[in-house]
């Protein structure tokens, strides 16, 4: 069996491939509907908020391995909670002041600056003194932000806050990006957590529940941009569950102890 | 934006709300994992999932309150009255937690067949039944005792009232329930994250000598709200949408 | 008030009932939420085991991602294709639990995996034989919930301003923290370590020592959710239902426009009547099982 592909990247790595690659992502999306004159390249926005959920599932790794005494849920609830008022804020701050393009990076500079004040509370306030926590928090608002815009413009195919605000606000689509975004990011330290916890894994799993979201927002946009939209989201989404979701299931076979068919338990604890 | 006095009145609103949602946070009687192997006193289960479920309830009640109010043939005159929203909301809380420690105990007490007791007090304050020789050996505790009960329904109290504090003012602003729902989630996820972080997880009601640490969640809970209300009185609708 | 509005809230409260339990099933197949903790701690101290290990972040927010999933399902089907509403249902709660079947295997080769060095091992059988049981009761939930949100959006009347993707996801984080407030206790506190003395919580000294050798062969979950769907299952729909149906009770027999006080009044009423049935419950176990005869400190019972 051919050995199976892993990776180790650094955390300010990371950090530089989430940032970068959401922001130019969801800006390529812009593009590439205008210049087409269709709606049919919004997926391209819900694979810039792939890079959103890699950067935030790297963050929950670090920010948890201190142990926070309350669990993994509630930092994604946390991160997507701060996503969310950070979105709002800087689609409309952007449409005010006439910028309506600069709405990504006014909502990104704000939830980072946010992030940031919350980590502080945390160590200074409460008392925490987790050396990353500041740095975690920072992160995980920002890769909360880069996500639910990257699934609010596959469902909208537009960056204005009035097409925002009716494509994704009215109709209730945000729980679904709320729910499964915020899953994407906290479900894979959660599913792995365990000594022998691997990065690669870890990640993995993550794009493979963007996957998954994107199939969701697929659905959604089968509503508001049309069956050819939707259609291409969800094959998108389909093709990049599959392929994480068996490259997943490759790492664990390298990883666990041993797969089996069947089996009673394993001779040292019969 | 337009800047009035209503505006500074929403403002405080939104900020009393989320004060209100990250104290109540302390009142409710968690046990965290423990409790659900009715190793520890309180509701077996997070802090912050608990505390959602129940505000978030309210907030439902709320809309919906909200919403009648609004289809009433004197609305035109009469406006909004926030007294009707806020208790409808704290009592849907309050229900939603009620049931659920209610039939939690109905499992303490005929499945696992163990009387209530609470580990951190010698003598329950409401009711005076004496604690410690009701208390398995290995364990802190076990049940939902008669002041866990009470605690956990002012806890539901205060979240369900600061959900619907912090809905009301926003969809004045915005007009826009959906959405107002939406960012009220929102605001409440952080409210109730930090609060719960304030706690590490378990607490067993304002008895527990862990309640003491409540300002610390006042203050955090303080800054952030405030940062969270001036974004949301900035946001103004846009013309030609919502 | 009328026949219909109160026939509606009568189906709201048998289906909210019914979700309650099978969520609490579909946690007890999978262990998930806290009594898991038990089951990653078994590994950790020598007893590799046959449990599946469904931990998918808790199971207020899993509940939400089914009820939200099946929701948007439903509110497209609705909105765009105008299906009928219960076939918009049924589809959303499918899509509902394709989703689950691919987090429950997902987390439980990725814990198992993360396990190595204690020697727990991934059973393909495991997967093959539980998922299915935990994708049929995530649809039965979803889909209660999603028709408890479409009838309170379009058919109950003041119609419910949010829209159903987020009722459903507020009903789905409600039914989640009931779950695992109330039935999870069944199973952590009884079923996982059915081979200690009954009557008193877990000794801290047990941790870990989950039951792993069945009546007959080896435990495995499938036998657990069989134990607590006798008891755990109901209580947990009782709670929810309690909660679903006297929420909405009270607002539809007193219209919320003119007898909003009374509305008020009637749920603080509910309220006090669960606290005095809380406070009978806390003496009728004191009375009967009395103090732990170990106990040697000198408080009087």
């Amino acid at each position: 069996m051919a050995a199976v592909r892993g990776f180790k990247i650094e955390p300010k790595q990371l950090r530089i491939y989430g940032l970068v690659g959401s922001v130019v992502g969801i800006y390529l999306a812009v593009i590439l509907n205008a210049v087409t004159g269709t709606n049919i390249f919004s997926f391209v926005g819900a694979l810039a908020a792939l890079f959103g959920v890699v950067w935030g599932a790297n963050a929950v790794r670090r920010v948890c391995a201190y142990g926070i005494g309350t669990g993994v849920p509630s930092i994604g609830m946390l991160s997507l909670g701060m996503g969310t008022v950070a979105v709002l804020f800087g689609l409309n701050i952007a449409e005010q002041l006439g910028v309506g393009m600069l709405g990504v990076i006014i909502a990104l500079v704000y939830s980072l600056v946010f992030g940031y004040v919350v980590g502080l509370i945390a160590n200074r306030v409460m008392g925490f003194n987790i050396p990353v926590m500041e740095e975690g928090l920072t992160d995980l608002s920002g890769a909360g932000t880069m996500a639910i815009l990257g699934w609010s413009f596959a469902i909208s195919g537009s960056l204005g806050y009035v097409d925002i605000v009716k494509d994704v606000f009215n109709t209730g689509f945000l729980a679904i990006i709320f729910i499964c975004g915020g899953l994407a990011i906290l479900h894979p330290f959660n599913a792995n957590l365990g000594p022998d916890e691997k990065q690669d894994r870890t990640l993995v799993n993550g794009v493979m529940v963007g996957g998954l979201s994107t199939i969701a927002t697929g659905v959604c946009a089968l509503l508001t941009l049309g069956l050819a939209a939707g259609m291409v989201q969800i094959v998108v989404g389909f093709a990049v569950w599959y392929y994480f979701y068996v490259w997943y299931f490759r790492l664990a076979r390298r990883d666990a102890a041993a797969v089996v068919g069947t089996g009673l338990l394993p001779p040292s604890a019969l | 934006m337009s800047f009035d006095i209503n505006t500074v009145i929403y403002f405080l609103e939104i900020v009393v709300g989320g004060l209100l949602v990250g104290i109540g946070v302390h009142f409710v009687p968690v046990g965290g994992a423990p409790a659900a192997m009715a190793q520890a006193t309180g509701i077996g289960t997070g802090t912050v999932q608990l505390a959602a479920g129940s505000g978030l309830t309210g907030l439902l009640s709320a809309g919906l309150m909200m919403h009648a109010m609004s289809l009433s043939p004197t609305f035109a005159t009469d406006g909004y009255s926030i007294w009707p929203i806020v208790a409808t909301g704290a009592v849907g809380a309050m229900i939603m937690m009620d049931a659920t420690m209610l039939t939690g105990s109905w499992i303490y007490a005929y499945a696992v067949g163990a009387p209530f007791a609470s580990a951190k007090v010698n003598y329950d304050p409401i009711t005076g039944f004496s604690q410690p020789p009701y208390v398995a050996p290995g364990t802190v505790g076990q049940g939902i005792p008669t002041i866990c009960f009470v605690s956990g329904t002012i806890g539901a109290a205060m979240g369900g009232i600061g959900g619907a504090m912090i809905y009301f003012p926003l969809v004045l602003i915005n007009h826009n329930p959906a959405m107002s729902a939406i960012f009220a989630i929102g605001i409440f996820m952080v409210d109730a994250v930090l609060a719960s972080w304030n706690i590490q997880g378990t607490i067993e009601g304002f008895h527990d000598p862990k309640f003491k640490k409540w300002p610390q969640a006042f203050k955090a809970c303080l800054v952030s709200t405030v940062i969270l209300a001036v974004v949301a009185v900035l946001i103004t609708p846009i013309i030609g949408g919502v | 008030m009328d026949a219909f509005g109160m026939g509606l809230v009568a189906a709201m409260g048998a289906l909210a009932t019914v979700a309650g339990a099978s969520e609490d099933i579909d946690s007890d197949i999978g262990s998930q939420s806290n009594p898991n903790s038990q089951v990653q701690l078994a590994a950790q101290v020598g007893n590799p085991h046959r449990i599946y290990n469904k931990a998918i972040a808790g199971e207020p927010p899993s509940n939400a991602l089914w009820c939200t999933t099946a929701a948007i399902m439903a509110y497209v089907l609705i909105e765009g294709y105008h299906m009928p509403l219960l076939f918009a249902a049924v589809a959303g709660a499918s899509l509902a639990a394709l989703f689950d079947g691919v987090m429950s295997t997902s987390a439980y080769l990725g814990r198992n995996a993360s396990q190595a060095r204690f020697n727990q091992w991934i059973y393909l059988d495991i997967i093959r034989y539980t998922t299915p049981s935990i994708m049929a009761h995530v649809w039965i939930t979803s889909f209660c919930i999603v028709l408890i949100s479409i009838i309170q959006v379009y058919i109950l009347t003041p119609h419910h301003p949010f829209p159903i993707p987020v009722i459903a996801i507020i009903w789905g984080l409600t039914v989640g923290a009931i779950g695992s407030s109330v039935g999870d206790i069944h199973y952590g506190g009884e079923r996982e370590f059915q081979w200690r003395l009954f009557g008193q919580g877990l000794n801290t000294m047990l941790s870990g020592q989950i039951v792993r050798k069945a009546e007959a062969g080896l435990r495995n979950s499938i036998d657990n959710a069989w134990f607590c769907a006798k008891f755990g299952g109901p209580c947990t729909g009782m709670g929810f239902g309690l909660t679903v149906f006297l929420d909405n009770w009270r607002t539809t027999v007193f219209d919320p426009l003119t007898q909003a006080g009374l509305a008020i009044a009637m749920g603080v009423f509910f309220v006090i009547v669960m606290n005095l049935y809380n406070f009978y419950c806390e003496v009728s176990a004191r009375r009967k099982y009395g103090p732990y005869p170990g106990y040697k400190g000198d408080i009087a019972a």
